[in-house]
């Protein structure tokens, strides 16, 4: 019997959990190692930092889906890797910390014979100060991260609604809290489902919202932006941004490195060099992301964590990260099975994988500060480099070693992406988009580094509805309900 | 002469950065939640995200 000990339980590694204990069945073992006990649903968090759906609406428990998955549950945190094992025992293991299921803090070794790494990010909000610490979201700023900080805004949300209403104007700043972020979908449809929130009370005219981003241009999303058909024209995401954002009276900063947040106030860089400050009485600023920490150790007990991890904590799969200009970039640089190159037997999915550079433009500040969207992995790449890897790995325990393993690029898979501007059965609206493929090959599609016949995007109540199937299928998706493996990643 | 007020074009004026993009007319604002359309949107979406996933997978 082989053991796959899966380190994290997000969308990468539930979806690799899950398909691997289908296709493996009971004559193998797959181990989930995950702090937390419950999933969480994290598209639908900015309806929760609104009021429009509570915690338990985006959340489930995920011992009983274990349980009906024959997937043995293990609530706890991974903190090292022994690839090699241990003086005295050549099997390798991962050490884990309980946080929950009644052993908190009690560690134990968790033999294995394939690993995939699929523990997310850290939410580094202690890389800007005053966002946080390393305990976590500071006192000044809301975060829509997590279900609990998203109940947390809404409080927050509610308290300036009440304000508004009194007749006290109110400053909304949303956007990244870091010169080196990513996720700005999630932080521009949280603006515009506020921005909607707001006009739905009736308070919008006291209202002043302002986008704060590191991105060189509105649209960038981290991805460089996107060119699609429009009437007849292939334009950029640029025009359609900033032509929502002005629609909805959203002012913007964009080229932005968040220094320092005080209460009531972040200061920031520019890419030009200049400084700025912008007062708020709200703020949600997403927080760069970082690898979780975990370490490596040789046989000797020697510190091997620089051969399996990047100095920013994220895992070296197969990608090519020999460093050079964006003018030489190409789609070969992306991996394509995430398999370690330091031990075989070792894969990284969804967040958790070193990627090989941006794919937004480089920049920096004449200060020297880079300033520049780091690459998008979340959602549809997230699920699908899950499922090869899981692939991957059942052939490799059912077939034996020599197999070919499964192939996920980024620069050969697309992305659908559904941003909300606004919830309601008849009245919500949605970006609508998908790209093709998500890394630019510009090689295969020269001009706009994409296929215009599957890159597009458009907004409307149309975008809404299937945000909200979504929202539904992959919660009944994750839950393994009757199905539940004809629901595409 | 009479003054001609388009509310959906005011916020060009808001400051230089608006003022030099675009801003959908009130058709367009329509049939962004005309149910009838938009249902048919819905069908032409789903199907152009799912020969997307096809490609992917």
């Amino acid at each position: 019997m082989a053991r796959l000990v899966v380190l994290g339980g997000g969308v990468s590694g539930h979806t690799a959990a899950t398909f691997a204990a289908k296709w493996l069945g009971s004559a193998h073992e797959v181990v989930v190692v995950t702090p937390n006990s419950q999933w969480n649903w994290i598209p639908s968090n900015i309806w929760v930092g609104v009021g429009d759906m509570s915690k338990q609406d985006v959340v489930f428990d995920l011992a009983p889906v274990y349980r009906k998955g024959n997937i043995t549950y293990k609530q706890a945190k991974a903190v090292s890797l022994n690839p090699e094992g241990k003086e005295g025992a050549d099997t390798p293991f991962v050490t884990i910390e309980y946080t929950g299921q009644g052993k908190e803090g009690q560690t134990e070794e968790v033999t294995y014979d394939y690993v995939i790494n699929a523990t997310g990010p850290k939410l580094n909000f202690a890389a800007t100060p005053g966002l946080g610490d390393a305990n976590g979201l500071g006192e000044y700023t809301v975060s829509v991260c997590t279900a609990d900080h998203a109940v947390h805004a809404s409080h927050e949300l509610d308290r300036c609604i009440e304000k508004m209403q009194k007749g006290e104007r109110q400053k909304f700043l949303i956007g990244t809290g870091h010169g080196m972020c990513t996720c700005q979908g999630a932080a521009f449809e949280y603006a515009f489902n506020i921005e909607s929130k707001l006009r739905k009370a009736g308070v919008r005219e006291m209202a002043d919202i302002k986008w704060i981003s590191n991105e060189a241009f509105l649209g960038d999303f981290g991805m460089g932006g996107l060119h699609m058909k429009v009437n007849g024209y292939v334009v950029s995401s640029k025009l359609f941004a900033e032509s929502l954002y002005t629609e909805r009276n959203v002012d913007w900063i964009i080229g932005a490195h968040v220094n320092k947040v005080e209460k009531g106030k972040a200061h920031y860089e520019l890419l030009d060099g200049t400084m700025g400050e912008e007062e708020f009485d709200f703020a949600m600023l997403i927080p760069p992301f970082a690898g979780v920490g975990l370490k490596a150790y040789g046989k000797d007990g020697s510190d091997i964590t620089d051969q399996l991890f990047a100095p920013n904590g994220l895992m070296k799969v197969d990608a090519d990260y020999t460093p050079k200009p964006y003018s030489e970039w190409t789609a070969s640089d992306w991996p394509r099975t995430y398999q370690s190159p330091a031990y075989k037997n070792i894969f990284a999915v969804g967040i958790a994988f070193n990627p090989p550079h941006l794919i937004s433009k480089p920049a920096k500040s004449p200060n020297g500060t880079p300033i520049n969207p780091t690459p998008p992995r979340t959602g549809m790449p997230a699920g699908i480099t899950g499922k090869a890897v899981a692939h991957s790995v059942c052939d490799l325990i059912t077939k034996g070693e020599g197999v070919q393993l499964h192939e996920a690029s980024m620069a050969e898979m697309g992305a659908a992406c559904v941003a909300s501007a606004g919830r309601g059965l008849l009245t919500g609206t949605a970006a609508a988009m998908t790209v093709y493929p998500v890394v630019p090959d510009f090689d295969r599609f020269p001009g706009t580094g994409r296929d215009t016949d599957y890159t597009f995007g458009e907004i409307g109540l149309a975008g809404h509805w299937i945000k909200q199937v979504l929202h539904y299928l992959f919660i009944y998706k994750a839950k393994l309900k009757t199905g539940w493996t004809l629901i595409p990643e | 002469m009479e003054k001609k007020v388009v509310p959906e074009e005011l916020n060009f004026q808001n400051n230089d950065k608006m003022n030099l993009t675009m801003i959908p007319s009130r058709y367009a604002r329509f049939m962004r939640t005309c149910v009838i359309w938009q249902f048919i949107r819905f069908v032409v979406l789903n199907i152009k995200m799912l020969i997307v996933v096809r490609k992917s997978h």
